[in-house]
């Protein structure tokens, strides 16, 4: 029988705990800058938010409405390019930019699930990259329009004036905290989703989606809606990422390897959970970073600069993330499909059976 | 019109071997039901094989052939035992992304043993050509899809006429009845993995001596091949062949006459129809 | 705190006995050690080694801190921010691509490091008004118009075609090209514009050869400037002349496909016999430690090397000191007179002339302008044997 991966329910009560605990975290990563010096330090924590964001995007559409889209590149990369356009060319500033850029994204995934949505499993999924890569070859091809190969290194963004108040974004702390913010608001959309009607309809069409259909969901509707939520915040992230790299080109915005990290986030994480893709990230980023800048371990203080592992790494395993993440989806793949979340729950369930069974053993000897 | 015959000469030619790519892939496919997102990687280890045996013992790249199919289809077995054979039962999903690492850990393991530098084959023929009546059809194409078609030949031959092949078809067509016709299934899915992997092997050997040789170049491959296939039609090798020579044909003459940059782009537009209008490709599923 | 106690170390530095050996200065060189032009950026790399062998013979103690962009801007901009930022480095070499170069002479300005660009030709490298970046080749406007004068000098060419990849290196040569080709008159015969690492050119090169144009001008790195010229030789493309614009064009690999280069011409920033002070001395030292003939790529990053190891060492290490210092020498070396100038709209520019070579029998000759030339070019391309 084909294994699905587990619906999510959680015990009730444990959701009050769920908040406290969460708030806490994102209090802890918002006061955390105050106590560090070195600005890579903060670079890291914006790959790892902005790798939450791309993986908990996702998994609207992957993990609760069970469709595979491996061509999220398209709507990352029409946030990045939409972003840099109108700062570039028209000198608008990216929080406005950014809005035009969701909106493009999201009208884009309407074409897009018109067109693939009618295709299922495998079909779908080389339907979803066929389509990102007639968008990155077209990019690539229209110079006139995207600068084609030669991307876009973007210039100074604006400082951000509220009230009384400016906002640089030269330094990495402002970058921080908005992706922090965007990171806390994508987790806080999964939650919604995971606990709403719409949830449920999405998690009813993964399940089965011709019995979804004939208890009356609407399938083209509800998947449309699912790929649109997904699509937006991808578009956040993609703007957000042009932003804080400053420089795109359409291999680096619209490639299948950034439509794959994408997935890989959330499956080693757990699909089709809150934690899931967060999960995930903290695995994948601090390990693609190490291995692609091991030197970054001596900038956080963890190593001495003469340290034999930063000159092996060096040596031998530079660039080596892909190979990486290639293992951990094998290893996921193969022995947890639910991921880092799969197996603490199956680990917490087997601890409660036996504890359940413990104390069953334990009241009949004492009759 | 020169330029139009010299465009589908050359278009038939390359075509050859993206036919060989697409009948590996579509036995996987018939005999498994896998999308192996691996394949063009398995492409890729064929090329770098080619190239070390070419560096390392001088062999000739369409020589080495009988040294690096075997070699592949071995390792294509082994792919198959230990891996792929544990999710023939799940999610298609589950499959698509665990070849998906299987690609990975293959272009970046080689990446990592080679460095990515583009490596280039230089044989004596590697830039003559033959010049018919105007026309000039590169010698080590016209090689390699001579080759190419004595393979498909074999192939056909083998799928139609031995006991081990019409057992392929028997498992393709339908897998537990031909379990139950007492057919070891599970052989012959190791066989077919290793089959397509050593044909994937051998295309990338005939082009290694006409494109350039770096780890990522399966991605491209593998794409291709899921055109050819699907337009074929998955599980038919008559249908790949015919997939490879019209999208060969479809791509020179889109860079002739639409654009160069454009033309992988032309291919992918193609993909999507046939996704959308008929899957099924030009003969269909069942028959091999 | 660095701020108040560096007068005051540099103080105590001068008066202390045998403070005239300086500290080792700290070098930034960011090169494409891999990736598709790995094979280029060895030249470079071992340009950089033999110019830190020549420092430490004046007594200047450098320390180079190497990183890999990959060939890919992003992975550059990374690298910058880490030398600047992490390691500190008083001034960076690199990167060798236009497309990497140009991302990091914007940091280089945004984080007021000195920049020399050794080998990159796009043009707005140093058109952006920088004064932080200085580049020691010649930008790209000089690689066409070399190629193409040389065309013009050497017979009388007709139409032209541009075949060349959509990178910033090829698009700003190419375009240069175009540009130059028509105000001398030429018609375009065709403009193609390739992918990189989709090596099937046979389709373009046969609509190239229908329009027979006279002359074929081609901007790519190493590989597919091998796999454009197999293949012409393939479809049986016949120009006037082949002007291949550096780069690939213009390395051993290159040189070595003998039935493929013959004839080919090439522009260059820099060959072994064009007679500056060291140039022969210096490609018998590459020649006998690395057993490869160089390539102007490594006379590029040696210069550059040489010239900001002397001026950072001078400076002590102060980045603005370096800056101003570069902004005002000059140096004569084996890239013959070197000033960086600020004219025409360029800002810290050298003014390089590039000879033009041909390859003839296997080994590259110069063969314009006159007064480098060593050889007679042979002209019109006498065909594929």
């Amino acid at each position: 029988m084909p294994r699905r991966p587990s619906p999510s329910v959680a015990p009730r009560g444990s959701a009050a705990l769920g908040l406290v605990a969460f708030l806490a975290v994102v209090a802890a990563f918002a006061v955390f800058p105050q106590f560090v010096r070195k600005p890579y330090v903060l670079h890291m924590g914006v790959v790892l938010f902005l790798a939450i964001v791309q993986g908990q995007a996702w998994n609207v559409i992957g993990g609760y409405a069970g469709q595979y889209s491996v061509g999220h590149a398209a709507y990352f990369g029409i946030g990045a390019y939409t972003t840099t356009m109108l700062l570039e060319l028209n000198k608008i500033p990216p929080w406005w930019g950014i809005w035009a850029a969701i909106a493009a994204a999201v009208l884009v995934s309407i074409v897009i699930g018109s067109i693939t949505f009618r295709l299922r499993g495998p079909y779908f999924v080389l339907a979803s990259i066929s389509v990102t890569e007639i968008i990155r070859l077209a990019a690539l091809y229209f110079k006139g329009f995207t600068r084609g190969a030669e991307g876009f290194l973007l210039s100074e963004i604006p400082a951000l004036k509220i009230g009384g108040a400016e906002i640089e974004f030269y330094t990495k702390r402002p970058f921080y905290f908005a992706a922090l913010a965007l990171a806390v608001i994508t987790v806080g959309v999964n939650w919604l989703v995971e606990h709403s009607k719409l949830g449920y309809y999405f998690q009813a069409i993964r399940e089965d989606q011709d019995a979804a259909h004939s208890l009356g969901i609407n399938l083209a509707f509800y998947k449309n809606v699912a790929l649109a939520i997904s699509a937006a915040f991808t578009a956040w992230a993609g703007g957000f990422y042009a932003m804080f790299v400053k420089f795109i080109d359409p291999n680096t915005v619209f490639g299948l390897d950034v439509s794959v990290q994408f997935v890989l986030i959330c499956i080693i994480g757990g699909i089709g959970t809150i934690l899931g893709p967060v999960i995930g990230a903290m695995v994948l980023v601090p390990l693609s970073e190490v291995l692609r800048n091991p030197k970054g371990l001596v900038q956080l203080g963890l190593l001495s600069s003469d340290s034999r592992f930063v000159q092996f790494v060096e040596e031998h395993l530079s660039n080596a993330h892909m190979l990486v993440y290639g293992i951990l989806v094998v290893i996921v793949i193969l022995f947890a499909p639910d991921g880092v979340v799969g197996l603490i729950r199956s680990g917490v369930a087997r601890l409660r059976r036996r504890a359940s069974a413990r104390e069953r053993a334990q009241a009949a000897t004492t009759t | 019109m020169n330029v139009f015959v010299q465009s589908v000469i050359s278009g038939i030619l390359v075509g050859g071997v993206y036919a060989l790519i697409g009948i590996g892939l579509t036995i996987i496919f018939g005999v498994m039901r896998v999308i192996n997102f691996a394949h063009g990687d398995l492409l890729m280890l064929g090329m770098y094989a080619t190239w070390l045996v070419f560096t390392k013992l001088g062999i000739d790249p369409f020589v080495s052939i009988v040294i690096t199919a075997p070699l592949l289809f071995l390792f294509g077995a082994f792919l198959q035992r230990v891996f792929i054979n544990r999710v023939l039962n799940a999610l298609p999903q589950n499959q698509i992304l665990l070849t998906i690492g299987l690609g990975l850990v293959m272009s970046n393991s080689v990446m990592l043993a080679f460095t990515s530098d583009y490596r280039i084959l230089t044989t004596s023929y590697s830039s003559s050509s033959f010049h018919v009546g105007g026309i000039s059809v590169s010698q080590p194409l016209l090689y390699a899809f001579l080759i190419t078609a004595a393979i498909t030949a074999a192939l056909y031959w083998f799928l139609m006429s031995t006991d081990t092949g019409q057992a392929i078809r028997a498992t393709a067509q339908d897998r537990d009845a031909a379990q139950l016709m007492g057919i070891n299934v599970r052989a012959m899915s190791v066989l077919a993995f290793g089959l397509g992997s050593a044909l994937a092997a051998t295309a990338g050997a005939l082009i290694s001596p006409t494109y350039y040789i770096f780890p990522q170049v399966g991605s491209t491959f593998t794409l291709k091949a899921f055109v050819i296939v699907v337009l074929g039609g998955m599980g038919s090798v008559v249908g790949a062949t015919l997939g490879g020579l019209i999208i060969g044909v479809t791509e020179s003459l889109a860079a002739v006459y639409i654009a160069t940059g454009l033309k992988e782009l032309v291919v992918f537009v193609l993909f999507l129809a046939l996704l959308l209008f008929k899957p099924a490709g030009l003969l269909g599923k069942t028959r091999a | 705190m660095t701020k108040k106690l560096a007068p005051i170390l540099a103080l105590l530095a001068l008066a202390l006995p045998g403070a005239g050996r300086a500290a080792p200065v700290k070098i930034g060189f960011i090169n494409s050690i891999t990736g598709p032009e790995a094979p280029i950026g060895e030249n470079l790399t071992n340009g950089v080694e033999l110019a830190v062998e020549d420092l430490k013979k004046k007594g200047i103690d450098v320390q180079v801190v190497r990183q890999d962009d990959t060939g890919k801007p992003q992975v550059a901009m990374g690298a910058m921010e880490q030398l600047a930022t992490g390691d500190e480095v008083a001034a960076v070499v690199g990167p060798y691509t236009s497309a990497t170069a140009n991302a990091v002479a914007k940091l280089a300005q945004q984080y007021k490091v000195p920049q020399v660009v050794p080998a990159a030709a796009k043009e707005e490298i140093t058109r952006q008004g920088y004064d932080w970046v200085f580049r020691l080749n010649a930008p790209a406007h000089v690689y066409a118009q070399s190629l193409i004068d040389a065309a013009l000098a050497f017979g009388k060419p007709k139409s032209i075609a541009f075949i060349y990849e959509s990178t910033d290196f090829g698009a700003s040569v190419a375009a240069a090209g175009k540009d130059y080709a028509q105000k001398k008159g030429l018609t375009i015969a065709a403009d193609e514009a390739y992918q990189k690492g989709a090596p099937d050119y046979r389709s373009t090169l046969t609509k190239i050869k229908a329009q027979s144009p006279d002359l074929v001008f081609m901007v790519s790195y190493v590989a597919d400037a091998i796999l454009l010229m197999r293949q012409s030789r393939e479809v049986g493309l016949k120009p006037q002349a082949f002007l291949g614009g550096g780069a690939g064009f213009d390395t051993a690999q290159f040189e070595s496909e003998k039935d493929i280069s013959t004839h080919v011409l090439s522009v260059t920033q820099w060959t072994p016999e064009i007679g500056t002070a060291g140039s022969a001395e210096f490609a018998k030292r590459y020649q006998a430690k690395y057993g490869k003939k160089p390539t102007y790529h490594a006379a590029c990053a040696y210069e550059a090397t040489l010239i900001v190891g002397e001026v950072a060492a001078k400076a002590g290490g102060d980045r603005k000191k370096i800056r101003e210092a570069l902004a005002a020498g000059t140096w004569n070396g084996i890239m013959g007179d070197v000033r960086f100038e600020s004219y025409e709209g360029f800002t810290n520019q050298n003014r390089l002339v590039m000879p033009v070579v041909q390859y003839q029998g296997g080994r590259s000759e110069t063969v314009y302008p006159a007064k480098f030339a060593k050889k007679k070019p042979v002209y019109p391309f006498p065909g594929w044997k």
